[in-house]
């Protein structure tokens, strides 16, 4: 009762909200109405009012924007006689429908996240059985390693953990490949792999044919595995060791949850990130679906498997007959399967596992595809929208999820549709200069403004927009192509452990240059009309400005396509542990100050370890995460440096048994706090202002990069290939 | 009862009108040998003018003016006009003769310039233009069948290029300018002159000033029972005859008991009948002193007709019977037909007389071509080029502040016009939109919305103009003869439309534009109205009918009224009051927040020569003047940028409307027309004031005047005599008067438009809304939804 009366309230407030915003009000009323919103909002910004504050910033500037709609269905969409002005301006349209469609899904997902879960580690309950699967395909053994000693490391009953490592790259199909290399690579990976695993003492599992990809490979584990719950981690993905204690409990809470998920933390930077140098200070890509998106789809019990670092219920994968494996987003769908059904799910915001992302920008945007083209299959084949069985706060919720894959579409047309007026004087937007200001302007300010307020900390201006338009060149194509031919896209493994030896652009940086040559020739247009058409001179600067940002965005784009090369074969990770250095006989006082998957760097105070060997042999004595007993990991002397008392200590692990594995896992991945500090460290909203002022000098810098790979390219080119180490 | 009663005066006026023509039988031989002499050979000398002076009369034939405002001037390249006048089938027989007199300006291109006419679409003439320095004339004798008794259209056009200069600024400078005094139907034949049917009324016409002047004998003025039956003639006189400047005089009789022979004092003083109408009112016994034609038949039924005035041998107009209550029955014989218009089945208003055709009146959303608007396809080579059509809106028309009406424009320009000209949209005068043409090459426009604001749109008659002006690479360069060029380089084709939709509609009080435009709020009005009069005497009469004319001719039907006697009896009904200031009630004064001491004050004081300096004008002056070029002129450009296309001034940033500040009439009016709420705000009133009864009758004769008619507006209205304008002050605070049926369209539109006029209140409305919505979005998340 008192629910139906708050949603009358709401939906009756909604409704004058609209009866107010299409009215037909002048051109002055509106520039009025847009200045003391946007004054408002940002007042309520400036003093960081939160709560109902928030949501009234949010309401204000949703009236902007439905104003702005309201006016562009009205009044600006060219005659439908002339043609060549309406289709194009009509698709201009519809993209601008789908961005503010795409703002009301968010905002009806994030306006009000779920606030983060208290932590229930410390909180005793029962163990119920948990089957670990770690899903492998071509990943080399070091990886493997890593992620099987984590998984073995979870603080949890041994008797009630079974670690599996689900094989694929070892089937029998593989083995008896026709390819002669490729069956014997398979033979041999089949029987190190099983000899690895029976010393770590985790089950390796493989199976007949390669059906289903990772889908069929995950039923695969269930027919032979029988722990009530399932936890799954990709084969880069190593969980700290509280992982099962922070998660396991929640299925006791609630007997129809059958998923809990976490967020993904990443060890090294996407190329993005690499590239622009942007990792350690500017919250990463990801950090937005997972700081807030799976929060606010938490709220709706939306929250989704993502494939990785979630533990599921078996009884309710029973219920569907495993995972789902129409789509090559087999993690999405069955999550949305199962929602049909009547289960829950639950998203703790916590990084509880540490994790590889692709390195070249290729195998980016080759993951990219993957998920843009899954998404495209669920929308085909399980839309969710009518999806029965689902909540409608759920159905939006995928809606929101899925739709937000078409970005590609409008990304291009926005890019595009100021050539059209520039190159071909077609009018595909009727609107005065006046009506510009009073509209569009304010609709893109507050546009960007609720944005930030949205996803401020996890996202600073206009990267979102980079993002978008790096991954639209090559994402278009793979959308139209599932969206044509929704059958046909397959599941490819994204290969994560590249690594960049040398500076280089990237083998599919072509088209941004191409996009970059033809924006600057459009600005030189821009610029000679406004000197030579004078009489419409407001609409040529209102165009040369749009295809200015768009060039900005496509400058900075180079500097993504252009590839740094790294001394380094893998991302280090700030630890500071105490330990001791080993060398001869002696032991002396040391600290871990970062650490890699395949080394450390060991600050040790002492003089007599200058004179270390090269390529000598060294100790590390050290404490296992919430052990007192202090354990010994033999590495190799790569380097060393002096600094006064101090002596650094580059050095590279010399693994030998399975426990010197796990000491590895327990440097790296042990302390999920650590991740959690790394992430806060670089989270901080740097407001609208600030943070265009920096998009715009960094645009400017990368611009110059990009320009600089691409002509010392093609004069290299004949010399040393591009060097990617696989 | 009374459909005999009326039956019988339709026979007894038809009868009477065939007794005149036994006295007065048509005589159509003179008309031959008058019409044979100057007219042929008009080229190599300028014809002759056919009379000289103003001797003539009764032998020497009658002049009917064409022009129906006075002398007309045609501007620019292209000019058109068009209207209609009414003849009697008198006239429409007796031969006539066209005489045209015109002057243009030096610049003018005599051998590039034309001016032509038509009479019922017949081409009658297309002479160059080529004088310059004097009025020339020109006489034509009309061909037989060319006119026709009743409507007949008569179109101007003038073409005229510039001699020299190719800019479309100079166009500017084109002009002819036609004399009204010289410009007129002439017919030899007496007869032409008479009047002898009712709808003869019609045929008034104009004199040479373009005024129209009923004027009235009533021996009986006196007595106030014949006020209000002389209100209501007066009314059925100004909507039967439709002119634009239309006035009435009552006139004191010639007193009967003098010595003086009634036969050497003409009843219509003026000697031609042109825009001049005698009517005389009264009893049988009062009339027939002055009128001995007067049929007898008066004296026992109500009668009304027309009879020769023995001495001017001009016709009058009689309503007569044997008592007053028969008069009024003679007056409802002529008001009654008129009547019958309800507001709701008005779809035109009646323009015609100066403006042809009939403007369509648009209440909702409607498209007219423009075909239907009276334009033509036009093919246009010069380099400006105008055409304008007329609509009406109704008077409870309120979507000035957000209305957007819209031209679907069909239209064609040649290769040869080069980007950056422009289509210019004009409503009353004031840009409206522009449409710059930006492609080179020519282009056809196929149905292109022009969105016009309906700013300057008001209550009734509305002109609408379209104006292009085309830039040439010839017109630059400008060899000698470039102006003479015919290729065509733009069209306007009739097909295009007027796409009126649907406005908000709901009166407003006051609004004195709504009142000159349709008779707003009178006009919807059944029962009687109070009319205050402070005086009954000739001057103050006069300027009552004067008004209550226009009012009737703007509203399409009479307006009942009645008398009052004091202004307690009025309570809170509309009203009207019509005096000098002086005599005007206390509560006018209040309710329409004038001053009171103006009473005293105002008149007293010898009327200035209106030197007073325009302050915001002066001031835009000095600004225009001491734009520099400096980074000063370049804030001066953003800031008038901003201001054209905003026109945000401080003042309309305001949340509602404020009182309004006390008015005291200056020292240069004459004439003040103020409008506001009755006492509890459920009436309106309107005064009509003056500071003495000449000042009232002669301001409102000027103020009859079409072109200071259309300028009232705004609560309170004043007239100038001396520089002849009129000033109004805006309304700040009025109140609603809601005319049409609830709906929730209506209201929408009518929000919309309050709220663009209070910009403010629609801010801060979206601010409360949205954060009314934030609090229920608020409510909503805590309550759906897993909670924190």
């Amino acid at each position: 009762m008192r629910k139906a009366a708050i949603i009358f309230f709401w939906a009756f407030s909604s409704l004058c909200v609209i009866a107010l915003v299409t009215l037909p009000i002048n051109l002055q009323t509106q520039l009025i109405a847009s200045i003391v919103v946007v004054t408002f909002m940002g007042m309520i910004k400036i003093l960081r009012a939160e709560g109902a504050w928030r949501l009234m910033a949010l309401a204000s500037g949703t009236a902007i924007v439905l104003r702005y709609v309201y006016w562009r269905t009205t009044s600006t969409l060219p005659p439908l006689n002339q043609l060549e002005n309406f289709i194009p301006g009509f698709l201009v349209y519809l993209a601008e429908m789908y961005s503010v469609l795409m703002l009301a899904l968010s905002l009806f997902v994030v306006s009000m996240p779920l606030p983060s879960r208290p932590t229930r580690a410390t909180s005793k309950g029962n163990y119920p059985s948990v089957d670990v699967f770690v899903p492998t395909y071509n990943e080399e053994t070091d990886l493997l390693a890593n992620t099987l000693a984590a998984a073995k490391a979870m603080d949890y009953p041994s008797d009630k953990l079974t670690v599996w490592l689900l094989d694929d790259g070892g089937t029998l199909q593989k083995r008896s490949s026709a390819n002669l290399l490729e069956g014997q690579v398979a033979k041999d990976r089949h029987r190190d792999l099983q000899a690895f695993c029976a010393d770590l003492d985790v089950r390796y599992l493989t199976r007949e044919r390669n059906e289903h990809a990772k889908a069929g490979n995950l039923n695969n584990g269930m027919r032979y595995s029988h722990g009530e719950l399932i936890a799954i981690f990709d084969a880069d993905h190593a969980p700290a060791r509280d992982f099962l204690l922070e998660t396991v409990g929640y299925f006791e809470d609630d007997p129809k949850l059958f998923l809990v998920q976490t967020p993904h933390f990443f060890l090294n930077p996407d190329p993005v990130e690499r590239n622009l140098r942007t990792f350690e200070r500017m919250p990463s890509e990801n950090e937005m679906f997972y700081g807030i998106i799976q929060r606010g789809l938490d709220k709706w019990n939306a929250s989704f498997f993502c494939g990785s670092a979630a533990v599921l219920r078996r009884r309710a994968l029973e219920e569907t007959d495993g995972f789902s494996g129409v789509s090559i987003t087999e993690d999405c769908e069955t999550a949305i399967e199962l929602h049909a059904r009547g289960w829950n799910s639950v998203y703790v915001d916590r990084p509880l596992i540490a994790g590889l992302q692709p390195a070249t920008f290729a195998s980016f945007i080759g993951q990219r595809s993957r998920w843009a083209q899954g998404m495209m299959q669920i929308l085909r084949y399980r839309f969710p929208l009518l999806k029965r069985g689902l909540t409608i706060p759920q159905r939006l919720c995928y809606m929101s999820s899925t739709l937000f894959w078409l970005f590609p579409f409008p990304r291009m047309i926005f890019l595009l549709a100021p050539l059209f007026y520039l190159f071909f004087d077609l009018e595909i937007f009727t609107a005065s200069g006046g009506e510009f200001l009073a509209y569009t302007l304010a609709y893109m300010l507050v546009n960007l403004m609720m944005q930030n307020y949205l996803y401020g900390s996890f996202r600073w201006p206009w990267v979102s927009e980079l993002y978008e338009y790096v991954q639209t060149v090559h994402l278009l194509p793979a959308v139209v192509s599932a969206i044509v031919n929704p059958s046909k896209p397959s599941f490819k493994v994204t290969a994560k452990d590249e690594s960049i030896l040398v500076s280089r652009l990237s083998e599919i940086s072509r088209p941004f240059f191409v996009i970059f040559a033809v924006l600057l020739i459009a600005l030189f247009v821009a610029a000679y009309r406004v000197y030579t058409e004078p009489y419409k001179a407001d609409v040529t600067l209102v165009v040369g400005g749009w295809n200015l940002l768009n060039l900005i965005l496509a400058g900075c784009a180079l500097g993504v396509v252009s590839e740094r090369g790294e001394r380094s074969a893998s991302r280090r990770v700030k630890v500071t542990r105490r330990c001791e250095f080993g060398f001869g006989e002696h032991w002396y006082p040391a600290t871990i100050d970062d650490v890699s998957v395949h080394g450390a760097r060991v600050n040790v105070y002492g003089k007599e370890t200058a004179s270390l060997a090269i390529d000598g042999r060294g100790l590390i004595r050290f404490k296992r995460h919430g052990s007192e007993m202090e354990e010994i990991l033999p590495v190799t002397v790569k380097n060393t440096q002096i600094l006064g008392d101090i002596v650094t200590i580059g050095c590279r692990y010399d693994p030998e048994t399975a426990r010197d594995n796990g000491l590895i896992a327990d440097l790296i991945f042990a302390n999920s706090q650590q991740w959690t500090e790394f992430q806060l460290a670089r989270r901080g909203n740097p407001g609208l202002l600030r943070g265009t002022v920096w998009f715009l000098r960094l645009a400017l810098y990368q611009t110059s990069r990009g320009l600089v790979y691409f002509f010392g390219y093609r004069g290299r080119r004949a010399g040393a290939a591009p060097g990617t180490k696989r | 009862m009374r459909g005999a009663v009326i039956s019988a005066l339709v026979l007894l006026a038809m009868g009477s009108g065939a007794a005149q023509a036994q006295v007065l039988p048509f005589d159509m031989t003179p008309e031959r040998p008058a019409s044979s002499e100057p007219d042929s050979g008009g080229d190599a000398t300028p014809p002759a003018p056919v009379t000289q002076g103003n001797s003539s009369r009764p032998s020497g034939g009658f002049r009917r003016y064409l022009l129906p405002g006075g002398d007309l001037k045609l501007p620019g390249e292209n000019a058109d006009r068009a209207w209609s006048i009414y003849l009697t089938p008198q006239q429409a027989a007796a031969g006539a003769k066209l005489n045209l007199g015109y002057q243009n300006a030096i610049l003018d291109a005599p051998e590039l310039s034309s001016l032509s006419v038509e009479i019922n679409n017949v081409a009658i003439t297309k002479e160059a233009i080529r004088s310059p320095e004097t009025i020339s004339e020109l006489n034509l004798a009309l061909e037989k069948n060319v006119l026709k008794a009743g409507e007949n259209l008569i179109r101007l056009r003038a073409s005229q290029r510039h001699r020299t200069d190719c800019s479309a600024a100079s166009t500017y400078e084109l002009w002819t300018d036609l004399e009204s005094e010289k410009t007129y139907l002439s017919f030899d034949d007496n007869a032409a002159r008479l009047l002898t049917n009712l709808d003869d009324i019609r045929a008034i016409g104009t004199d040479e000033n373009g005024l129209s002047r009923f004027e009235f004998i009533v021996p009986a003025l006196e007595q106030p029972s014949t006020t209000m039956p002389l209100m209501r003639l007066a009314q059925g006189l100004a909507l039967r005859a439709g002119m634009p400047n239309q006035s009435f005089t009552f006139k004191q009789p010639v007193a009967p008991a003098s010595d003086a022979p009634p036969a050497d004092a003409p009843l219509s003083g003026q000697a031609g009948p042109s825009g001049r109408l005698t009517v005389l009112v009264g009893t049988a016994a009062e009339l027939v002193p002055l009128l001995p034609t007067l049929p007898a038949a008066a004296t026992s039924t109500p009668v009304a007709g027309f009879a020769e005035d023995p001495v001017s041998g001009s016709s009058v107009l009689f309503l007569s019977g044997p008592d007053w209550p028969a008069v009024r029955i003679a007056i409802d014989s002529i008001v009654g037909e008129t009547d019958n218009v309800t507001p709701a089945s008005r779809d035109i208003i009646a323009t015609q007389r100066w403006r042809a055709p009939d403007a369509p009146f648009l209440f909702s959303d409607s498209r007219i071509p423009f075909s239907r608007l009276g334009m033509r396809t036009e093919e246009f080579s010069g380099r400006r080029f105008r055409t304008d059509f007329a609509i009406g809106v109704p008077s409870d028309f309120y979507a000035d502040a957000y209305g957007e009406a819209v031209l679907l424009l069909d239209a064609a320009y040649s290769a040869a016009v080069l980007p950056g000209s422009h289509i210019d949209i004009y409503v009353n005068g004031s840009v409206a939109a522009t449409v710059p043409i930006t492609a080179a090459g020519g282009g056809i426009l196929r149905h292109l919305p022009i969105s016009v604001t309906m700013r300057h749109f008001r209550p009734g008659l509305n002109v609408v103009a379209i104006e292009a002006v085309l830039e040439t690479r010839e017109d630059k360069a400008c060899i000698p003869g470039t102006t003479g060029s015919l290729v065509p380089r733009f069209a306007l084709f009739d097909t295009s439309e007027l796409h009126m939709p649907d406005f908000a509609r709901i009166g407003q009080l006051p609004n004195l534009s709504a009142t000159a435009g349709t008779g707003f709020p009178y006009g919807r009005i059944r029962q009687p109205i109070p009319l205050f009069i402070d005086r009954i005497d000739t001057s103050t009469l006069s300027a009552a009918a004067t008004f209550l004319g226009k009012l009737a001719v703007a509203a399409g039907h009479p307006i009942a009224v009645e008398a009052v006697a004091s202004p307690a009896m009025i309570g809170n009904r509309n009203a009207l009051f019509i005096g000098a200031l002086s005599g005007m009630p206390q509560m006018v004064f209040s309710q329409m927040s004038i001053a009171e001491d103006s009473r005293a004050t105002w008149g007293t004081a010898p009327r200035g020569q209106a030197l007073e300096i325009d302050t915001p004008a002066a001031f835009d002056q000095w600004r225009q003047k001491l734009r520099g070029g400096s980074w000063r002129g370049q804030i001066n450009a953003l800031e008038e940028w901003m201001q054209r296309n905003f026109d945000i001034s401080l003042a309309s940033l305001r949340f509602a409307s404020r009182s309004e500040p006390s008015f005291t009439p200056s020292r240069e009016s004459s004439l003040l027309v103020s409008q506001s709420t009755s006492l509890d705000g459920s009436g309106t009133w309107t005064v009509v004031a003056a500071p003495t009864t000449k000042d009232l009758e002669e301001g409102m004769r000027a103020l009859s005047v079409q072109q200071n008619w259309n300028q009232l507006a705004g609560r309170i209205s004043t007239y100038q005599p001396g520089v002849a304008t009129i000033r109004t002050v805006p309304v700040n605070a009025f109140e609603f008067m809601p005319t049409q049926p609830v709906s929730l369209a209506n209201y929408r539109l009518i929000a919309a438009n309050w709220l663009s006029t209070n910009i403010l209140s629609y801010a801060g409305l979206l601010a409360a809304v949205a954060v009314i919505l934030g609090l229920a979005t608020a409510g909503l998340l805590g309550n759906l939804g897993r909670r924190g």
